[in-house]
C-alpha cells in the first residue's frame, strides 16, 4: 500500500517539476559556444573549488615563487625582511660555470638511480617469484619477514642504520671481525657512503614492491602454465614467455614509480650523512633543500637549481611515458 | 629454481608411488630433490636473516643497558635481550622521562595523518566527481591541467612552500600545524584516481537517485561513496603511508617546537641524545616504540595495499 503511495507522490512531483523551472531560458547559459546547465555549473564549481584554490595556492604559487627567486639574490634569512634584488642570470651562471658540487650531486643522483632501481626491482621480483611457489612452506612467515623493513618508516630506517654502522654498531664490528679495515666508518668514507644509502634504500623498499609483484603473479591464470608444460616448455622458457609478459604492466608501473621516487631521494642522505663525506652523498633534492636552508648562496641560487632540475625531471618523465605507453600499445 | 610450477604439475598429475614400488633410480632422484630443497630453504633463511637482523637487533638492544650492549656487540649475545628481565624496559623508562614529548609526537603523527586523510578524501573525491559527471565551465581546462601535472613532476623546493606559508603567517606556533597540513590536502594523482574510478560507475545509479529527488551532493554521499569504497580505502592508505613517512617538510616547519613534532622528526632529538651520551638503548627504544603503531596498521591493511596498487596504477 505504502509503496504505491510513494510512487504516486513521486510521479506527482515529477509532473510538477517542469512547472518549477518555468523560465527554462535562464536555467541554461552559454559560454565559449558551449551551453551549460546553471544548477549543474554551480554544483560542479562548488565541488571543485576547494581543491582548485588549494591547488593554486600550494602547487602553482610555490612554483611562481621559485621561478621569481631564481633571478634574485634572496637568502632564506632575508624572507620577510627585505625585498629581493633582481640579479638577472647570475645564479644560472654560477650554476653552470662555477659550482662543482651541483654536478657532483647530479652524478650522485644518477648513480643512485642507475644502481638502486634495477637492484631493488630485481630483489623484489626474485622474492615475489619465490613466494609465488605454491608448495612453499612458511609462506606467510617469509612474506612478513621480507615486508618487515617496509613497516619501519624511512626516518626510523635511517636512524637504525646510523647506529648499525656507527663505531660501536653491529655492522662495523662484524666487518672488523671478518678482517676489513674500519679505521674510516662506512658513512665517513666517500667511497662507501653512497653504497650504504643504496643498500639501506633497497633493504627498506624491496618488500613493498615484492608485494605488488606478487599480486601481479597471482593474477596469471594457471591454465597458461598447464598448457605450456603439456607442450613441453622448460621452466626458463615459461618464465620468459608467460611470466614476464603477463606481469609487464605491473613491472612497468612499479619501475616508473620507483624511478621517479629515486630521483627525489632526500630523506636518507639528509638524516644519515647531510651530503658528506666529501659531498659524496649529495643528491639533487637534498642539494636544493640544503642550499636554500643553510647554504651561503641562499634561496635564489637554490631556486635556480630547482628550476633546472625540474626541467631535467620533466624531460625524463616524458621519455619514460613515451616508453611505457609504447609498451601498452604493444601489449594490446 | 625461479619457476617450478611445471614440476608441481607433473607431481600432482602422477600420483605419489608407494615406498615399496620405488626403484633405486627413483630414490636417487628423491634424494637429489631433498638436497635441492634443503639448499633452497637455507638460501631463504639467509635472506630472512638479511632482512630481519637489523629489526631484531633494534628490538633486542632496546631491552638492554648501555653496558650490556657494548659488552655483547662482539658475540652472539647481541641478538638476545638482557639476561635480567628487570632491565628489559629500563630504556623505555629512560626515554619517556628524558623526552617528555615522545608520546605526544606519536599522537601528533596520528593526528596529522588523520586530518590529512579526511581532507584528502573529501576534497579530492568531490573534485574527481565533478570532473567525471558534472558539466560546468572550466571543466575541460581543469582536467587538462591535472593530466599535465600527472605527467610532468612539478618539483618545487619545500623551501619555497615554506616561504609562501611564512608570508601567509602560517609558520608561527600552533598555526604551523595548519600550514604544515594544508599544503598536502590536494593531490592531482588522487583526483585522477577518483575520476577514473567514478567513470566506471554506471550513470543509471545517479539518474535513479536524481529521479528520487536527491540533489548532487546527496547523490554523491549516499550513492557514489558507498559504491566506491575500494578507491576511498586505497587513497586513505596511500595518504597514511605518505604522511606517516613525511620527514623533510615537518623538520622545516616544526624546528624548535618539540610539542608539535611528528614522530619522525622527534627521533632526531633522541638520536642527538644518543650521540652525546653513547647510550644506544634509548634510541633503539624510541625506534621500536615508534614502529609498533604503524606495524599494527600495516598488519591490518596489507590486503588493501595490494588491492589498491593493483587498480591504481595498472588501469
Amino acid at each position: 500500500m505504502q509503496e504505491v503511495q510513494t510512487t504516486a507522490s513521486a510521479s506527482e512531483s515529477r509532473s510538477e517539476m517542469p512547472k518549477k523551472p518555468k523560465k527554462p531560458k535562464k536555467a541554461y547559459f552559454k559560454l565559449f559556444g558551449t551551453s551549460y546547465k546553471k544548477s549543474d555549473s554551480l554544483v560542479g564549481l562548488g565541488f571543485i573549488l576547494p581543491a582548485c584554490i588549494l591547488g593554486i595556492l600550494f602547487i602553482f604559487i610555490p612554483i611562481a615563487i621559485s621561478l621569481t627567486y631564481a633571478f634574485t639574490d634572496m637568502d632564506f634569512t632575508d624572507v620577510g625582511i627585505r625585498a629581493p634584488h633582481f640579479i638577472g642570470f647570475e645564479n644560472f651562471r654560477i650554476m653552470f660555470a662555477e659550482d662543482k658540487i651541483i654536478w657532483k650531486a647530479l652524478g650522485n643522483t644518477f648513480l643512485f638511480v642507475v644502481v638502486a632501481v634495477p637492484f631493488q626491482l630485481a630483489v623484489a621480483l626474485g622474492l615475489a617469484l619465490i613466494l609465488n611457489k605454491k608448495k612453499l612452506r612458511c609462506n606467510t612467515f617469509f612474506r612478513w619477514a621480507f615486508f618487515m623493513p617496509v613497516m619501519l618508516s624511512l626516518a626510523v630506517t635511517s636512524f637504525l642504520w646510523i647506529n648499525l654502522v656507527s663505531r660501536t654498531g653491529l655492522v662495523t664490528v662484524m666487518l672488523e671481525k671478518i678482517g676489513f679495515n674500519m679505521d674510516k666508518l662506512l658513512l665517513e668514507n666517500p667511497n662507501t657512503a653512497m653504497g650504504v644509502i643504496i643498500f639501506v634504500s633497497v633493504w627498506q623498499g624491496a618488500g613493498y614492491q615484492m608485494l605488488i609483484f606478487l599480486s601481479g603473479l597471482k593474477n596469471i591464470p594457471p591454465e597458461l602454465y598447464e598448457a605450456a608444460s603439456l607442450d613441453g616448455a622448460s621452466p626458463s622458457k615459461m618464465f620468459f614467455s608467460i611470466t614476464l609478459p603477463a606481469i609487464k604492466p605491473t613491472f612497468s608501473f612499479v619501475a616508473v614509480t620507483t624511478l621517479i621516487g629515486a630521483f627525489k631521494l632526500i630523506t636518507q642522505p639528509m638524516i644519515m650523512t647531510q651530503g658528506g663525506p666529501d659531498n659524496s652523498t649529495y643528491t639533487m633534492s637534498y642539494f636544493i633543500y640544503d642550499r636554500a636552508r643553510n647554504g651561503g648562496k641562499g634561496l635564489g641560487y637554490s631556486s635556480a637549481v630547482a628550476f633546472f632540475y625540474t626541467i631535467v625531471m620533466a624531460a625524463i618523465a616524458l621519455v619514460l611515458r613515451k616508453i611505457t605507453s609504447g609498451d601498452n600499445t604493444e601489449a594490446k | 629454481m625461479e619457476n617450478t610450477i611445471p614440476n608441481e604439475l607433473n607431481e600432482s598429475a602422477v600420483k605419489p608411488s608407494r615406498k615399496k614400488d620405488r626403484t633405486p633410480r627413483d630414490n636417487a632422484v628423491l634424494a637429489g630433490k631433498i638436497a635441492g630443497k634443503t639448499c633452497f630453504y637455507l638460501f631463504l633463511a639467509a635472506l630472512c636473516v638479511l632482512f630481519l637482523f637489523p629489526v631484531v637487533w633494534m628490538i633486542v638492544n632496546s631491552m638492554k643497558t648501555k653496558e650490556e650492549i657494548d659488552s655483547a656487540m662482539n658475540t652472539f649475545w647481541t641478538f638476545l635481550p638482557s639476561a635480567h628481565p628487570s632491565h628489559w624496559f629500563q630504556a623505555y623508562g629512560k626515554m619517556f622521562t628524558a623526552y617528555t614529548y615522545f608520546g605526544r609526537s606519536i599522537f601528533n603523527s596520528f593526528l596529522y595523518c588523520g586530518i590529512t586523510i579526511l581532507a584528502m578524501l573529501v576534497l579530492n573525491s568531490l573534485a574527481g566527481y565533478a570532473l567525471t559527471r558534472i558539466v560546468f565551465p572550466g571543466h575541460k581546462v581543469i582536467t587538462t591541467i591535472i593530466l599535465l601535472l600527472l605527467i610532468v613532476p612539478v618539483e618545487t623546493s619545500v623551501v619555497s612552500t615554506y616561504v609562501l606559508l611564512s608570508g601567509l603567517g602560517l609558520t608561527r606556533g600552533e598555526t604551523s600545524i595548519l600550514g604544515y597540513l594544508i599544503t598536502g590536502f590536494v593531490s592531482p594523482m588522487y583526483i585522477f584516481m577518483f575520476r577514473s574510478y567514478f567513470m566506471g560507475i554506471p550513470k543509471e545509479l545517479e539518474e535513479a537517485a536524481n529521479i528520487d529527488g536527491c540533489g548532487k551532493l546527496r547523490t554523491f554521499f549516499l550513492v557514489i561513496v558507498p559504491c566506491c569504497k575500494p578507491v576511498f580505502a586505497t587513497v586513505a592508505i596511500f595518504t597514511f603511508m605518505g604522511q606517516w613517512n613525511e620527514y623533510v617538510f615537518a623538520q622545516l616547519m616544526f624546528a624548535g617546537r618539540q610539542d608539535l613534532m611528528p614522530l619522525q622528526v622527534f627521533l632526531q632529538l633522541v638520536q642527538k641524545g644518543t650521540d652525546a651520551t653513547g647510550d644506544m638503548s634509548v634510541t633503539m627504544a624510541a625506534l621500536t616504540f615508534g614502529t609498533i603503531p604503524i606495524a599494527i596498521v600495516y598488519i591490518f591493511c596489507q590486503k588493501y595495499i595490494v588491492e589498491g596498487v593493483a587498480f591504481s596504477g595498472l588501469k
